[in-house]
């Protein structure tokens, strides 16, 4: 049935036509929208008018569509992810950049051999008697401010929407790889072995391409228990616990909630292969 | 299609995307759309008043305004939805847009609201773009034209370009089409390839 409804019982009504879109199933229906049956019967006077009409149920739709879509829990923290991760980057350019600047006006300056911490060397430029290079600076500290209070925002709203990652990998990684799968139902649609490697793209396609050594971990190397492990079983915790995500994933995407026996009993295999590794 | 001196221009209401103005014509960047591309390199590339188009992968409805510019309607199908808003934006100001909100891997989500089509234009990043193709035949009017813009590197990065050129071709003709060019975007767009092919 096309969207306007059948001979004798045509209605414009957006919400009527949209409910008539979505019953059906035939992908390739063998008699199409044909605007000339809605002229004959008098609905519609012109090709405007049927064009508009049909304008006005798509357009409902789509704006059905994208409310539902902006819904969905994960669409926000992603965004927040995303802007800590950009906030990073900044933040790292502009200290990069101040620092070359002082070291330029002070002869005496250098940060090699001295190891002062970027924030500590911020507040003394901070300092400076330079008016602009101090503003810069300050920037610098506010940004650097901002991140922190993002990044417990981050951890907070990732402990909320994705419990069960979170458990496993910290909020901050965990709302990393959702970031870095697309979203949450695109990542619960991904085997472990792709989690696995979610950021190490670029190594993962000269693996394939050109047959260099394959990836170990991508993003979940920030996690503690990865970087940490000692080097031999780290491929293993890796593949385990990236298996256990993928399972965390999709309780998060289809359940929603903390599944404590699922976590304890994962992370206990998974704290087991450490041991053995040590 | 309308030029003015070597630009193509198309005619309309401009500011869309902060496109250049050209005597009251709004300039149409090969750079920025393929549909203009091709038409840089083959100058046979058409739209007519009268046309209707089903446009697979509209995005942000950069191209999209053009071709409404030109045709009498266009179909236009996106999936995602922070472009869709930039789609539903361009087509509130352009009344021959009608913006589907639909994934075209799935067309019975839409095909209640199709209208037979005389262009099937489509411009996706699936690996499976010929496939998509063959989906949306039943849209097309006999004797209908398909403007297969192919992102050989969606395809399969493994392979080489002309390979999955070669492939898709195959897989299109074999769907009952008959091929009439393609055309490499290069310059304009790297590894692209646009198949212009008839129902």
């Amino acid at each position: 049935m096309n969207w306007y409804g059948e001979s004798g019982a045509y209605s414009l009504d957006a919400e009527a036509a949209a409910a008539r879109v979505r019953q059906n199933t035939n992908p390739a229906p063998k008699k199409l929208c044909d605007w000339k049956e809605l002229e004959a019967a008098g609905v519609v006077k012109s090709r405007g008018e049927y064009l508009a009409a049909v304008r006005e149920v798509s357009v409902f739709m789509a704006n059905e569509g994208i409310a539902k879509a902006l819904s969905e829990k994960d669409t926000e923290m992603l965004q927040m992810v995303r802007m800590l991760d950009e906030l990073d980057d900044v933040i790292n350019l502009l200290t990069e950049r101040l620092t070359e600047w002082h070291q330029s006006t002070t002869p005496g300056s250098s940060r090699k051999y001295t190891r002062a911490a970027s924030k500590k060397f911020i507040q003394t430029v901070a300092k400076s008697k330079n008016p602009s290079m101090k503003s810069v600076a300050r920037e610098i500290l506010s940004l650097t401010s901002l991140r922190t209070n993002l990044m417990k925002d981050v951890s907070r709203t990732a402990d909320a929407v994705i419990p069960n990652m979170s458990a496993l990998v910290g909020g901050l990684v965990a709302a990393r790889l959702v970031s870095r799968a697309g979203s949450l139902s695109l990542m619960a649609k991904m085997p472990g072995s792709s989690i696995q490697v979610l950021g190490a793209e670029s190594a993962l396609f000269s693996h394939i391409r050109a047959g260099t050594p394959s990836p170990k971990h991508g993003l979940i190397f920030q996690h503690r228990r990865v970087h940490n492990a000692p080097r031999e079983v780290r491929g293993k915790l890796a593949r385990v616990l990236s298996a256990k995500l993928a399972i965390a994933c999709r309780l998060d995407a289809y359940r929603g909630e903390l599944d404590e026996a699922f976590v304890a009993d994962a992370n206990a295999k998974i704290d087991k292969i450490m041991e053995a590794g040590e | 299609m309308k030029s003015i001196g070597k630009t193509l221009v198309s005619e309309g209401a401009g500011g869309v995307y902060g496109e250049r103005m050209l005597e009251g014509c709004r300039v149409w960047d090969p750079y920025r759309s393929k549909l203009s591309a091709l038409w840089y390199l083959d100058k046979s590339t058409d739209l007519k008043a009268d046309d209707v188009v089903l446009y697979l992968g509209a995005a942000n409805g950069t191209t999209v305004s053009h071709v409404a510019d030109y045709v009498e309607a266009v179909y236009a199908v996106e999936f995602a939805p922070r472009p869709m808003q930039d789609l539903l934006a361009v087509s509130a100001r352009r009344k021959n847009i009608v913006p589907i909100f639909g994934d075209a891997t799935r067309p019975k989500e839409y095909a209640a609201l199709l209208e037979p089509a005389d262009i099937l234009y489509q411009d996706v990043a699936q690996p499976n773009q010929a496939e998509i193709i063959i989906r949306h035949l039943p849209f097309l009017k006999k004797g209908g034209q398909v403007i297969l813009m192919l992102k050989t590197r969606s395809v399969d990065i493994r392979k080489t370009p002309e390979e999955v050129f070669a492939e898709s071709c195959a897989e299109i003709e074999a769907a009952g089409l008959t091929v009439e060019k393609g055309v490499w975007l290069n310059p304009y767009h790297i590894d692209h390839a646009a198949i212009v092919c008839r129902k």
